[in-house]
């Protein structure tokens, strides 16, 4: 809302630091709406922060060890966390007791190094195993079940011989929920189909070495990976068939569209994370010894823009905000730094009737402009102005969305209908209870 | 009262700032030498009978306030009736049939005004003892006293998520605070004259605060920057002001007995209602939704004004208070109006309009 009066939407790059949360965690992920923060720690413990308060307001108490990864569901009432303690929890945001209780446990049996919702449903969770095999976890009741996504085996034995096992190491669901995308220690990336649960595709990223992250831009198109030799790449995503029974897969090579790495320093990267419009990449740098996260302008042509310098306490995690010139980025020392685009007040807002102008202007007087006109005139006039029609109750403007990042959806599309059937209860307008804190002070 | 009485000394007669009359604040004649409102009646628009004409009785009566009634909120939920007022009590009552449900008691001045976070569950209070207290419906003891402004407390009023709360008071500051912490996360220099009401816009983006200084200033929520400032050439001090329901505009009554209609992105007044009497004390206007599209004022002659939201003519004037009617209020979800009145009548009226089906229990 406040943007119809601030400047028009435009979404750039943050620049400075508003605001560092002491919160010991290992990663920071913004909330799909934007209102929150989620982080894991190290300790088994994850928070949920407020960013409007910028204060921790709920504690998730469930795991014994690490929290490796955390991830909202569309409408960020639930919550999911994986930990090295090999549970997988959903949380209830919405839910009045405090301490929040778990909902419901997922428990396997190695550590769980990362688990996310399905896009369209929160009952459909994909696992990923420290072992490098990957579950898909049905909760619902017709569908029940716990499936691994098997790596299709080679038609020529030959080679499978020749060829050691590849772990998979990152999973993630494109933004439709259709595919899942997995990266392998030895540079592929498979794709399965969600519903089938079967292999469509195997990607050969040529010299990339083993598969470290993975984020797609918010439209579902074009995808980011992270690899061993200490660059990102950014790809175009194919089409795929529709799965089909003889279990047929496409094996291509996928060709980059652009390479980004640091051609100095050759550092690596810890995370990376594309802005709500997909024109900008941050790419969070695993430096020793400072906090950098780099920015490359995506609509021009992947060039290198800036970099934004955290001070000296070194990056563990980069996320943009679902809809802002915002990151959080969180330090080895635990501390989330919340970056801003900082506007320059405007005093002239402080006076009515007042416009700031940046250069001076010839001013040119209406030809009425001092014209005396009779009171009465005038008042008629204003009454006749005020005759028109208002509307004080519709017409709220639409969350602002740019239309590259939209994800398109058939509702039609088999795939889309399987997700929906069961649908879950992660509705919107739900609200988070306010939880007072104990006040010690308190007179 | 003394006219020349300075007002941080307690005001004698009056124990809140609402109730008080700033005379010191305004020399009467400023109005006078302002520019007369247009000459004569002013010309009637033409008179629609689209819609149907509001036919609110007066159904319940509550009296329970010992001093000058300053506030009253409607629950989000439609089921109860805040209460604030002069004798440093908070009241809830059921809004259906007027009983009374609860008093909050702590506060040690006046209370201006009150308001309800949107679950209904908690109320906070903003009081001359320069705080503002948070109640919950489950305690009988304040949950957090907010300390911070430097002089009265006058307005007060939640975010929609209510996780924060915004005042504004005496002291000429704006201040946002954090629900949970009870501490104050921001002080807006605001204006130079006391915050006569402060409030969010629907998605709580923004905030809207007027002063008597006469301005109308509205602020990014986040960065508590100055966005833009609404002012009439007259500059009469402002009595109200608050968003609607679609923030598109905002609603400013001012003590020269006018209730405006702002267009926010324009900075333009697109509607003006008047009738009614406002030059002394900041009284509340609000909008009435539930059948039609209304403007609804208390007024200093103990009557209250409805209007048309769009022709601007009063469409019903309720008659019966005794005195002043500082506060009224509009029920979420039926055609009930809560207004209160001060010293001389002391009391809550609870007015219907049944006409419209189903409104009646």
């Amino acid at each position: 809302m406040s943007g119809t009066i601030l400047n028009p939407f435009t979404i750039t790059y943050p620049t400075a630091v508003q605001t560092s949360l002491i919160s010991l965690s290992l990663f920071a992920k913004f909330d799909p709406s934007g209102r929150f923060v989620a982080s894991g720690r190290n300790d088994g413990s994850a928070g949920i922060w407020d960013l409007d308060t910028r204060a921790a307001v709920r504690s998730l108490d469930g795991h014994v060890k690490g929290v490796t990864s955390v991830d909202w569901s569309r409408n960020s009432r639930y919550v999911l966390t994986s930990s090295k303690d090999w549970d997988v929890i959903i949380w209830d945001l919405a839910s009045d007791f405090v301490p929040l209780q778990r909902r419901t446990t997922i428990r396997f049996d190695a550590p769980v190094a990362s688990a996310s919702f399905h896009p369209r449903n929160c009952q459909v969770v994909l696992v990923l195993l420290a072992t490098g095999d990957a579950y898909l976890v049905d909760l619902r009741k017709e569908q029940r079940g716990r499936y691994e996504l098997c790596e299709a085996e080679e038609s020529d034995d030959e080679s499978q011989m020749s060829r050691p096992r590849s772990f998979m190491t990152v999973a993630r669901f494109d933004p439709t929920g259709k595919y899942i995308f997995i990266g392998t220690s030895s540079g592929t990336l498979l794709v399965f189909n969600t519903r089938a649960k079967t292999m469509v595709a195997r990607h050969k990223i040529s010299g990339a070495g083993s598969m470290k992250g993975l984020e797609f831009a918010k439209g579902g198109r074009r995808l980011v990976t992270n690899s061993s030799d200490r660059t990102l790449r950014q790809f175009n995503v194919p089409v795929y068939p529709p799965p089909n029974p003889e279990r047929d897969y496409i094996e291509q090579e996928l060709e980059p569209t652009h390479r980004f790495n640091d051609p100095i320093n050759k550092t690596a990267w810890h995370a990376m994370s594309y802005s709500p419009d997909g024109e900008w990449l941050a790419g969070g740098a695993a430096d020793p010894a400072t906090h950098k996260i780099y920015i490359w302008d995506i609509s021009n042509d992947g060039q290198f823009a800036s970099t934004l310098d955290g001070g000296r306490e070194p990056l563990t995690h980069v996320h943009w905000h679902p809809h802002k010139s915002m990151i959080a980025s969180t330090t080895n020392q635990g501390n989330i730094l919340i970056w801003h685009c900082p506007t320059p007040e405007r005093w002239g807002a402080f006076a009515g009737g007042f416009e700031e102008i940046d250069e001076n202007v010839e001013y040119e007087e209406r030809e009425d402009e001092f014209d005396i006109e009779d009171e009465s005139e005038l008042a008629r006039r204003k009454m006749k102005e005020e005759e028109e029609e208002v509307d004080v109750i519709d017409g709220l403007d639409p969350k602002p969305t740019i239309d590259n990042v939209r994800v398109v959806i058939n509702e039609n599309d088999e795939d889309i209908r399987w997700a929906m059937e069961e649908p879950d209860d992660d509705i919107g307008g739900w609200r988070l209870k306010v939880v007072m804190e104990e006040e010690p002070e308190m007179i | 009262m003394d006219p020349g009485q300075p007002l941080s000394v307690p005001l004698d007669g009056h124990e809140t700032a609402r109730d008080a009359v700033m005379q010191d604040e305004v020399p009467p004649e400023s109005h006078r030498d302002a520019p007369p409102a247009p000459p004569g009646p002013p010309p009637q628009p033409p008179i629609s009978f689209a819609e149907r004409k509001p036919g609110y009785t007066c159904k319940f009566i509550i009296s329970g306030h010992t001093m000058a009634i300053s506030s009253i909120k409607f629950s989000p939920d439609g089921t109860m009736l805040a209460s604030s007022a002069a004798d440093k009590l908070v009241k809830i009552w059921d809004a259906y049939n007027g009983e009374i449900i609860r008093t909050f008691e702590g506060h040690t001045e006046g209370i201006s005004d009150v308001c309800w976070s949107s679950d209904s569950g908690l109320l906070a209070s903003a009081s001359d003892d320069k705080t503002i207290r948070l109640w919950s419906l489950d305690s009988d003891t304040p949950i957090s006293v907010l300390h911070g402004h430097t002089n009265f407390v006058f307005c007060v009023n939640f975010n929609p998520r209510s996780n924060l709360l915004v005042s504004g008071g005496f002291d000429e500051t704006v201040r946002v605070w954090d629900v949970a912490r009870g501490k104050c996360m921001k002080i807006l220099p605001a204006h130079s004259d006391p915050v006569t009401a402060v409030s969010f816009n629907h998605d709580g983006t923004l905030i809207v605060s007027c002063a008597m200084d006469g301005l109308i200033r509205i602020w990014d929520a986040d960065s508590g920057q100055c966005l833009k400032t609404l002012v009439d050439d007259d500059n009469p001090i402002c009595s109200h002001v608050r968003f609607s329901p679609n923030s598109k505009f905002v609603l400013v009554s001012t003590q020269d007995s006018t209730i405006r209609l702002w267009n926010c992105q324009t900075s333009r007044c697109v509607k003006t209602y008047t009738g009614h009497t406002n030059r002394t004390y900041c009284l509340f206007a609000c909008f009435g939704v539930t059948s039609g599209k209304h403007i609804i004022s208390g007024s200093e002659d103990a009557k209250i004004y409805i209007w048309d939201l769009n022709t601007r003519e009063v469409l019903q004037v309720l008659e019966g208070h005794k005195d002043v009617v500082l506060a009224v209020a509009a029920h979420p979800l039926r055609n009930i109006i809560a207004s209160a009145s001060m010293e001389k009548d002391l009391t809550i009226r609870l007015w219907f309009d049944e006409d419209e089906a189903g409104s009646s229990d």
